[in-house]
This record gives structure tokens, sequence and C-alpha cells, in this order.
């Protein structure tokens, strides 16, 4: 059964009843910079790329019309942006960017840093198919391919869910158990320019949610406060392999602290803003279900509704929809695998290696700790801004449901290769 | 220890007139009796030239350290004094002394040395042309002398390496109320930033990435200025780091404005990784990555002009230095500091690499000079309001083979390449002096 509930605030959240929200009507690019405005980031660095570039406009208007006093930087490149991003935290400065595709690509030396800095930056990804073929369109090969360089990833299934994301992004980023960077994802072109009423969430409230920034206690530059920052480590003439191994088990703890912080940040934006999104992985009509389908991204919306049109011709599915990525939810995706007796993972992205995609990846070595062995297909769709249609997820449906009976194929189905 | 003041001669300027002799025979005549000059000038045959015999007062004299009656002693004012009393006449510190600084005087029947006389030394006002001046000429060394090193003991440059100097000068001046970034480099690679948690300084230190230290600087600065703090943003970079790699993010924070104290010190090449080329490597050296052989010769592109290149950014402040020459060196350093605190400040210090360019250890100095006095590196500097000024008189610059002939790097080099280089340097002087009479300033880049 989902967790969401749709939007509206619950009966027992008395906080959001106390004002009435404003509304507006935006797409996930301004819903995002809404979500910036709101989080009051010290400073902003940003580099326009599409489909981000509006994204970056209304940050940049905002800091002009006063709406967000925050530093803005106009970098010369993404590599700048991150960089410039990494000093100001080193000073205790909360902060935001944003990017995608190429510019994520171009960004990767101090993206790569950025978690071992144990840097709580928030960055949202408008995921973008990569190049070549060139392409400027949605896909989320850029937020795949950087999987296992240690930031959080969240994906964002709708526009409201990108603004609430962002801020609830700062408490999890600051969690002084988990001290990680986090990226949240929302699907260019789908979520990043399509336009919905939301509503934005009243600034005292989400101040007192946030709390002050908490960016630098732990590594800082500053001449109150002199140390040396990164220096050297490893190798043979020092204490020896265990400090480094120290820092990247450090990491890895945080990661796995970041699970609980994600799940309990969740639950109390619900408790105080009345919308509940499932924090690691929604399970959807997955109860009773004979197959379910594994989802990431704006993509489970239309994917629910073949759920449910499948639902009313009697097919027993359901449907898993992976917020949390990175850290990897195993047990909360377990639990929900298990409810399935087989399983179809559409991906928006080509894990090449393995003829696959990543998400297909992930559930395979998740599947490994379920109860019995659930065969498990790849289905790749939505590349460079294919639509991902309800008669898509029909199919993929229909391919699912063989699995019962038919062993399945270790190549993927290619959902738009006919389109 | 602080510099005292000394008498310096320019030989140059000396033509022999002995009005100095006489001059310290008069001062040093007790009521009307025969004295001995404590300053004598002597001729050399073979060149022609006049040298000078006078006391040089040694920071560790060796006339004092001869001398069994303790008679000579070096003052707190820098005088290396004689005491009458106690001199037993053994003549040993005439001895011990290599510049013929101290003679027995027959005439007054002991040994008599240069006093300075009380600071008022009569030998340089008798010097019509000049030859002796009484300077001192390492007073911003007292100054800058005074400062704490904020860089611990023990750094691990190279032997002979000019770069520990510039580092401790310039955080000395800058002060502990200052973010040092120093990218991938010989910098942090001699221990600024520190191993394993030993620490390489006293002030807030970090390794940016190679590519990124202008970016991350701005962060700090901006940071900090929103919190109301003046914190100084400085990068003690390479060129690799500064002028290739880094480029982008140099550019991009001048560009902006960004209110960062940027040193680039310029060993033309990757020095720290084994001496591989760079775009800051000039025409013709050899490199790790340009080696000389049966089809190469060296690199075959010019450097690019990395200062000339920021100075078009409208820096606020940009100029070029040597440790040869450290008072200017220092008066750059002072107008830099300065400028970071309006906008983006850049000081470029050519830094010999005694092994990378393959010289001797102990001739750092001297190739950083003959550099600047062949015009191959010309000192400068570019101010947003009064435009770029030569820091020195650049039409009569030595041949340029005095300085490729210092460097094993340059030791293949053949006489179409030294032509070539020569053509080179004297084109670049020719266009800095354009510009220096331009008056090339705020109108023409800001």
């Amino acid at each position: 059964m989902s967790e969401v509930v749709d939007g509206t605030a619950s009966a027992a959240d008395a906080v959001a009843a106390k004002k009435e929200p404003k509304i507006l009507v935006c797409d996930g690019n301004e819903a995002a910079a809404w979500g910036v405005v709101l989080a009051r980031p010290d400073m902003v660095a940003v580099y326009p790329i599409t489909p981000q570039s509006s994204l970056a406009e209304y940050v940049a208007q905002f800091v002009a019309d006063g709406v967000l006093d925050a530093e803005l930087v106009e970098a010369e490149g993404e590599h700048s942006v991150l960089s410039v991003l990494h000093g100001a935290a080193l000073v205790g400065a909360r902060t935001y960017t944003a990017s995608c595709g190429q510019g994520l690509a171009f960004m990767f030396e101090p993206y790569f840093r950025t978690p071992n800095l144990r840097l709580p930056i928030v960055m949202s990804i408008v995921n973008r198919d990569g190049i070549t073929p060139q392409c400027v369109w949605g896909g989320q090969q850029d937020a795949m391919t950087v999987r296992e360089v240690g930031w959080i990833q969240l994906f964002c299934e709708t526009v409201q869910e990108v603004l609430d994301t962002v801020v609830m992004a700062y408490r999890i980023a600051e969690d002084r158990s988990v001290m990680l960077p986090v990226n949240v994802n929302h699907d260019g072109n789908y979520l990043s320019n399509g336009v919905v009423r939301i509503e934005l969430p009243d600034q005292a409230e989400v101040d007192d949610f946030l709390g002050t920034p908490d960016v630098n206690w732990h590594v800082a530059l500053d001449p109150e406060r002199p140390m040396g920052v990164d220096p050297l480590t490893g190798g043979a003439t020092g204490p020896g392999p265990a400090l480094f191994v120290g820092y990247r088990r450090g990491h890895c703890e945080g990661m796995q602290n970041a699970l609980r912080a994600i799940v309990e940040i969740h639950e109390e934006w619900a408790r105080r803003f009345g919308r509940r999104y499932a924090p690691l992985v929604e399970e959807y009509r997955l109860d009773d279900a004979d197959c379910a389908l594994v989802t990431i991204g704006s993509m489970a919306g239309a994917a629910k509704d073949a759920v449910d049109a499948a639902r009313e011709a009697g097919v027993p599915v359901g449907l898993i929809r992976i917020k949390t990525l990175r850290p990897f939810p195993l047990d909360a995706m377990v639990a929900a695998l298990d409810k399935a007796r087989a399983v179809g993972v559409v991906d928006r992205a080509v894990s090449y290696g393995w003829n696959s995609g990543p998400v297909h990846q992930e559930t395979l070595a998740a599947l490994h700790y379920c109860q019995r062995r659930i065969p498990c297909l790849s289905l790749i769709g939505g590349l460079a801004g294919a639509d991902l249609t309800q008669a898509h997820f029909a199919r993929a449906i229909a391919e699912t449901v063989k699995l019962l009976d038919a062993p399945c194929p270790r190549t993927p189905v290619w959902l738009n290769a006919e389109d | 220890m602080s510099a005292t003041p000394t008498i310096a001669f320019d030989a140059a300027r000396c033509d022999g007139c002995g009005e100095c002799m006489k001059a310290c025979q008069v001062a040093k005549s007790d009521d009307g009796r025969p004295a001995q000059s404590r300053i004598r000038i002597v001729r050399d045959d073979e060149t022609g030239s006049w040298g000078i015999a006078q006391c040089r007062q040694c920071g560790d004299p060796r006339c004092a350290s001869v001398c069994p009656a303790a008679a000579l002693a070096k003052g707190g004012d820098g005088v290396v004094a004689w005491d009458a009393g106690r001199c037993v006449n053994c003549l040993i510190c005439t001895a011990g002394c290599t510049y013929g600084g101290i003679a027995f005087s027959a005439a007054e029947g002991h040994v008599v040395k240069c006093d300075q006389c009380a600071g008022a030394p009569q030998c340089v006002a008798a010097c019509r042309r000049g030859a002796l001046r009484y300077v001192t000429a390492a007073k911003l060394y007292n100054r800058w002398g005074e400062l704490e090193d904020l860089f611990v003991p023990g750094l691990g440059g190279c032997q002979g390496c000019n770069t520990e100097l510039i580092m401790r000068h310039a955080l000395r001046r800058i002060g502990p109320n200052t973010v040092l970034a120093t990218p991938p480099g010989c910098i942090p690679g001699m221990g600024s930033v520190g191993y394993n948690g030993m620490l390489g300084c006293k002030v807030p230190v970090f390794h940016p990435l190679l590519t990124n230290t202008a970016s991350m600087l701005t962060g700090i600065r901006r940071q900090f200025k929103r919190k109301g703090r003046d914190v100084t943003a400085l990068a003690l970079a390479g060129d690799g780091g500064a002028g290739d790699v880094g480029f982008q993010s140099l550019s991009g924070a001048a560009e902006r404005g960004e209110q960062i104290l940027f040193v680039c010190v310029d060993n033309e090449g990757y020095m720290n990784t084994g001496a591989q080329r760079s775009g800051s490597t000039t025409y013709g050296a050899w490199t790790a990555t340009t080696p000389i052989g049966e089809a190469a010769r060296g690199k075959t592109q010019e450097a690019k002009n990395l200062p000339l290149l920021m100075m078009w950014h409208g820096c606020e402040y940009v100029a070029t230095a040597s440790t040869a020459f450290m008072e200017d060196f220092y008066a750059k350093l002072e107008a830099a500091l300065d400028a970071s605190g309006r906008g983006f400040a850049y000081l470029h210090l050519y830094s010999p690499c005694t092994s990378g360019w393959r010289f001797p250890s102990a001739a750092n100095v001297e190739v950083a000079r003959k550099a600047v006095e062949t015009n191959f590196a010309v000192l400068w500097e570019y101010r947003r309001s009064h435009g770029l000024r030569l820091s020195r008189d650049i039409d009569e610059p030595a041949p340029v083979v005095d300085y490729l002939k210092l460097l094993g790097k340059f030791g293949h080099l053949d006489a179409a390449q030294v032509a070539h280089i020569q053509a080179h340097v004297d084109r670049q002087a020719q266009v800095l002096r354009e510009l220096a009479r331009a008056g090339c300033g705020a109108d023409a880049v800001g």
C-alpha cells in the first residue's frame, strides 16, 4: 500500500493546520528554487545547463529581488561551482547548486571529493541523459553513473516532492551523524518543465524545522580555528593504512546513519507540514501482488496508472518506487521485494557491461537477501526524454508477468525501441 | 638577528682618487698624530678596476674568533669593536681576516680597523663619485624578520630552492589572519599542509585540487565577508596549478574580481613530479617530456606569458618578481596584499628549480638575477589605476646566453636555438616597453 497521502494534510497534523499554505503554480525547477529560498543558504553557485537553466535563473532572480539573502557566485563552469561551495562550506556556509548531464561530468573532480570532505552541500540534479549522441533531454544516466561517489541520492516523483525534498535534504546532510552531501534528483523535462499546483511551506515553520546551519564543526578553514584540511594521508611513513581506512569506514557509517536520518526527517516533515513521502522505498499496491515493477523518479506516476489499470483487469501487480538510492535501502527493498514472485525493473539509464539498467543491478543485489529466488527482468526506457507512457508500463507489466511461467531473459527489454 | 648598516662599495664608480683614505686618516688622527687609514683602495692589475680592503663587520667575525685575548667582539650596533685594553698585539686577527679588514698600524703601534665612525663614516662622506655608500641593504629583512614565521621548521624543499624563501617571507608579511591554499605541487609537497595529522604551518591551510584553487578561495573569502570578517584568501600555487589545468578557475575568479591574493611560484614546469613540460616551460628547454634525442631538441613552443594574460583580465594588481631582487618583491607583495582587499591580485614569482633545471644548488639567486639582467624574466607591475610600469631599466640587457649557459636544461642548445630565444626575449621586452609607454591601464584593460 502506498504511504503517500496524495499531497493533502493529514487530520493528525496540527501544525500544518495553523496556517493556510501559500499556493504556487509552477514547474519543478521553480519548485526547487523555492525550496532553496526556504532553506536560506548562505551561498549559491550556479552555471547554466539545459534542463537546469531556469532553476539557476529563478535562484538568481530571487537573490536579485531580495527574496533570498545569499551570496550568488556566477562561476565560469560547473567544476568551479562546486569548488566555490567547498570553500564556502569549509567556512561554515549552507550552500546550494544544481546541475546535470555534462555539467555533472565536468564537475566530477570536486564532486568526487565533496563527500570525502564530509561537506553537507545540497545539489539538485535535473536529470539529463549523457552525450553522445548529442542530446539535451531527460534521462538518469548522469546520476546513475555517479552512484559510487558517496553522495546521498534522493529521487523525486512529483514537483511538490522536489520542493519538500530540497528542504529536507539540508536536515539530512547536516545531521551530525551523517555529514554528507545530498543530491536531490528530479527528472529533466517531466519534472523540470511540468507545471502543477503546489503548496509553499511557511518560512518560519521551515526555519524551525531546519535550525541554523551546522556545516563546519568537524572541518573548517578559519584563522580562529586553524587546522590543516586534507593533509597527505596514508603511505608508508604515516601512522599506517588505518587512518585512511578510518576515513573510508567513517564515510560508510555516515551513509548507514543516513538511512535512519532520512526516515526520521521524512516523518517529521509529514508531522509538521502534512505531506508524507516514503523516505526510502515506496510500496504501491504490493501486498497481494504476484508481480512488481521497480521504478525510480517521475516515471512512477505513469507506472502507477498502469498498475491501477492492470489491477482493474485482474492482474495482481504492484509497484516499488525507490526514493533513496544511496545509501541503498537494503532492508526496505528486501521487504518490498519479498512480497513479489517476479520483478521487472524499469531504468532510464544503461549499465553497459551488464547489458541491463543500473537500478536492475541494484535490485539484483538486494534480491540476494530475499527469502526465495525471484526472477528479475531489466526494462530500459525513457532515454533522452523518450516518453514512458501508461502503455509502455502496461507492456512492462506484461513482460514481467511472463516471468511467472517462463525463464527470465538475460537481455533487457527496450521499451522505446519501436517508438 | 637584525641586519645592521654597512659600507657598500661599487667598483664601477671608483676611480682610485684616494679621498676616502685621506678622510679616514684625518678622522682617526688623534691630536694631529699620524694615523693609518682603516680603508685601503687596491688596484687589480689584471682588470684595472679598484677594490677595497676594509672591515666587513662580519656576522661571525673570524678576527674575533681567533683572538686569544677577547679584544674583538661583534656589538649590537653591528660593528666589530676592538678593545685596546685587552689587545696583546699578537696580530693573529690580521691573519684570521680574509678581507684585509684589520691591519697593524706602525704609526699607532697596534692593530686598527674600521669602526664606521659611530654611524657617520667619513670615507663615505668624502667619496665624490658615490662608490662608497653607507646602507642597510636588508632593512626590509629587519622588518620582516621581526614578524612571526608561520611555517614549521624543516620544510622538505630541495636543496637550494628559493620557494621556501618565498613562502616564509610571504606568509610572515601576510600574517595569521589568512586562509592558505596550496594546490598540489612543490609547495604542499615540501609539507606546507602536512602529513598524516602533522601540520605544516600555523594558519588554516588546505590542498585544493590542482584545478580549483581560485574557486575554493572565492567561496572562502565571500563567506568570511558575509560574516563581516576580513580574512586574506591566499594561494601559493605553481605554474601548472595557476596557468595550465588551474587556469579556468584562475581566469574566472580574476574576471569576477574576487578578493584573492594569488601568488604563482613559476618554476616553468611540473617540477614536483619529476620535471615535465608545462605551458610555462620556455622554448628549447629540456624537460622529462620534452627530452633531447636524434629528433628532438627540447620544447618547440614558447611559454605562455601568464602574468600578461592576467593583466588583460583587468585585475586589481598584477606583478612579476624575483628573489634576486627582494626589496622589489617585498614592495610588490605589499601592494598585492593591499590590492587583494579590493579585487584580484596576482603576483608572479620566477623560481629557478635547482633539480629540474640542472644547476648547482648554491646558484639559485644568481640564476634568478641573470634571468632578470638578460630580460629573460622582466620585472614589471600593473595597477588598475596606473597601468603597467617596468620595475627596472631593461634597455641594456646582458646577452641571454649569459643566463642560458648557467642551466643544464639548456645545455644542448645550438646557435640557432639561442638566436631564437634571444629574438623572443627582445620581442617580449619590446612589447612590455610599449605597454609601459602606452600607460596601459584602467582605460585600456579594466
